[in-house]
């Protein structure tokens, strides 16, 4: 919120200073009676706690315990998006890897036994480091296997390699299926026939901005639109 | 709500707990009374059976320096410390240190306390090699002592007769919660308050260091400067009140005027207060008044101090405050007076018990002194240096000078103070007009009329 700003010079009241100062002490003790007499909330969202008369002013968020959700579209960790078998949706295509202006992502493509197409990631590491965490490689990518839609910063770490993620590290959470899937289309062999129904049974025709990272636990961009809404009409309405 | 009620509780057996701390404070200075009474028999200096009261008023100030000195004071000082985190963390809306905690209890910052002191204690002293060795040690001493021995003149509770403790007949001696009852009184204040310049000013020097000396020469022409408006602005309440003697002071402001209202300071001496109050912040050396230290432009006159030496200057400050927070109870709220149901308690209780509630009384107003403050040295930034200069000799000290002479005049027109309280009253009306005439544009004509009043009344 910007304050506008009058620079007029002092009147003579103002001059007298004592006056602003006694004034100022009254607010300052309205402050600190406020906050020694009733408590924090804890809201995360600080700009919905309650204010007035019977509610702190604080606006301290104590981090470690309590964490403010990160704005809709705020790039995390990566994390390899897994199909509903658990193996990687990632086809080794290498887009990503090109993409990649810091060229931090490593790909080691290999085969997928009995299939004659498909080609999965035998290795495919990405050094946070070195990301810029530009968003490039989600952007390359072909068949949404990579996201950043963790909702997660990059843990600290005493060394270096502790912050090389491998494809064993980045595969996690929500599997997603496309009924365009080329594995669903045209029946793979390395997927068992009753797993095949059941992925395109839940199977989406394409994706859509809603399900980009509502899927994340803890970090639902839905719940956050719908409380941004809410103020806004608050504050909208006098 | 559940934190609404806890510390109303808490600050009720805050309370409490002061009234019950001051009277084991009047029962330490009368008990070593009576022990020192009790020794000077046994060495045959006063002949068996009488009281003498030399060696009573003897060990009451001994017991009072181990209690008032080292308990009051010395605790005062220390819990500023914490209080300058959590206090200033609460007028900020932010919730302060609380990382260290007891069983899961943050203990409202407490425990930083011994931190700190762990901290300080263990710490290398690193010294500059071409400091002046002998001035260097002895500066943390000079700014610290001075401090001290200042409290030794503030009445924290009234005198009671020592036949209230003892049961048995001791006529006309009483102990009183106050170290040393000189005829100085205000005169020692000075004195010894003008000593502390020589720490700072000293702890610049002795360093070697640019920044350091820059430092301890503004803190010299600084604390030089206010010492004059001090001085001055308490004129008129040694005339108000015929005494240089506090605790004579603090007697009198209970005296009735204005229809029953006590004879506060604060009532007779509005602008005294006022003048006081901004030169005693200067003494203390904290902001808005922190030049000597202006720690984002120059560190201050102690950039070459580390380690408990450091801590020692740093203590001293938050004594200062704990000190100048006393002696303006003493000399402008009525000391320890406890203002309220003051009769009915005089009446009702046992005398040990009433001069424990004004005890009580006294340190409860101490602490609101000091919780103001540190809430003015979170309210404004740090003045220039030639505003600090121009606040002392262009206004407080013109301003302290005709509150000298309305003060006299009122008093000889008028010896009975009623014409001064009427003039006071007066004075605080139209401060309080000041304060809340709010709205810029209605301010300007406002302050035009507010402006003569003021001047009327003393301004
Ligand atoms: S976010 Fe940018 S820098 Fe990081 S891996 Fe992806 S493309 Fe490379
Ligand atoms: S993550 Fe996507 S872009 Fe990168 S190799 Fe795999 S399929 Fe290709």
């Amino acid at each position: 919120m910007a304050y506008q700003l009058d620079n007029r010079p002092l009147d003579l009241r103002e001059r007298f200073y004592f006056p602003e100062v006694i004034r100022g002490i009254g607010t300052l003790a309205g402050h600190f009676l406020r906050n020694l007499f009733f408590s924090r909330d804890a809201n995360p969202d600080i700009l919905a706690r309650p204010r007035g008369l019977g509610y702190s002013d604080n606006v301290t968020l104590q981090y470690p315990e309590e964490k403010a959700p990160y704005p809709p579209g705020y790039r995390g960790l990566h994390r390899l998006v897994p199909r509903e078998d658990g193996s990687p949706r990632c086809v080794a295509c290498y887009m990503c890897a090109t993409a990649c202006p810091a060229q931090c992502i490593y790909i080691e493509a290999a085969e997928v036994p009995g299939d004659p197409i498909e080609k999965y990631p035998a290795k495919f590491v990405i050094d946070e480091l070195r990301c810029v965490v530009c968003g490039f490689c989600v952007e390359a990518c072909p068949k949404d296997a990579i996201r950043m839609d963790t909702g997660e910063h990059a843990p600290p770490s005493l060394e270096r390699v502790h912050q090389l993620l491998d494809e064993k590290a980045l595969l996690r959470g929500p599997a997603v299926s496309y009924l365009s899937d080329p594995w669903l289309r045209r029946p793979a062999p390395s997927i068992p026939a009753e797993a095949l129904a059941a992925m395109t049974a839940s199977a989406r025709p394409y994706p859509d901005a809603s399900d980009e990272y509502a899927q994340t636990p803890g970090f639902s961009v839905k719940a956050l639109a719908a409380e941004a809404r809410e103020r806004a009409e608050r504050a909208g309405t006098p | 709500m559940k934190r609404f009620f806890g510390m109303s509780l808490t600050l009720a057996l805050l309370v409490g707990f002061l009234v019950l701390l001051s009277a084991g404070f009047y029962w330490a200075a009368a008990g070593l009374g009576w022990g020192f009474n009790a020794l000077s028999i046994s060495f045959g200096w006063n002949p068996p059976g009488t009281v003498s009261t030399a060696a009573v008023s003897y060990g009451a100030a001994v017991g009072n320096l181990l209690t008032l000195m080292m308990v009051v004071l010395m605790i005062s000082g220390s819990m500023l410390t914490v209080a300058e985190r959590k206090w200033s963390a609460l007028l900020q809306n932010r919730i302060g240190a609380n990382r260290i905690t007891v069983g899961g209890n943050p203990l409202g910052g407490i425990p930083y306390l011994l931190a700190d002191a762990l901290k300080m204690l263990t710490k290398e002293a690193a010294a500059p090699d071409v400091r002046n060795r002998l001035l260097f040690e002895l500066a943390p001493v000079l700014a610290f002592a001075p401090v001290f021995c200042l409290f030794a003149i503030v009445p924290v509770g009234p005198a009671v007769d020592l036949g209230n403790f003892f049961g048995v007949a001791a006529a006309g001696k009483s102990v009183s919660l106050q170290v040393a009852q000189i005829d100085a009184g205000l005169l020692y204040l000075f004195a010894i308050a003008s000593l502390s310049v020589y720490g700072t000013s000293l702890a610049g020097w002795a360093s070697n260091n640019k920044l350091a000396l820059l430092g301890g020469v503004r803190a010299a022409s600084q604390m030089i400067s206010y010492e004059v408006s001090m001085g001055v602005s308490l004129v008129g309440t040694m005339m108000a009140y015929r005494t240089l003697r506090l605790e004579e002071m603090v007697v009198a402001q209970g005296a009735p005027v204005l229809g029953g209202f006590p004879a506060l300071g604060l009532l007779l001496q509005p602008i005294g207060f006022l003048i006081f109050f901004t030169s005693g912040f200067a003494e203390t050396k904290r902001a808005p008044f922190d030049l000597p230290e202006g720690e984002s432009e120059i560190v201050g006159y102690f950039i070459e101090y580390s380690g408990m030496k450091f801590g020692m200057m740093f203590l001293a400050e938050f004594l200062e405050i704990a000190v100048f927070a006393g002696v303006i109870t003493a000399i402008f709220l009525g000391g320890w007076h406890p203002l309220v149901f003051e009769e009915t308690l005089r009446q009702n209780l046992q005398p040990i018990w009433f001069a424990a509630v004004c005890g009580g009384a006294f340190l409860v107003k101490m602490i609101l002194l000091m919780w103001l403050q540190l809430v003015i040295r979170w309210l404004l930034p740090r003045f220039r240096y030639d505003q600090v200069q121009k606040l002392c000799w262009k206004i407080l000290l013109p301003a302290s000078l005709v509150n000298v002479f309305v003060t006299g005049a009122a008093i000889l027109i008028d010896p009975s103070l009623q014409l001064l309280a009427w003039i006071g009253l007066g004075t605080i009306i139209v401060i309080g007009v000041l304060v809340g005439a709010s709205g810029r544009q209605a301010a300007a004509t406002d302050g035009h009329a507010a402006h003569g009043a003021a001047h009327a009344g003393g301004h």
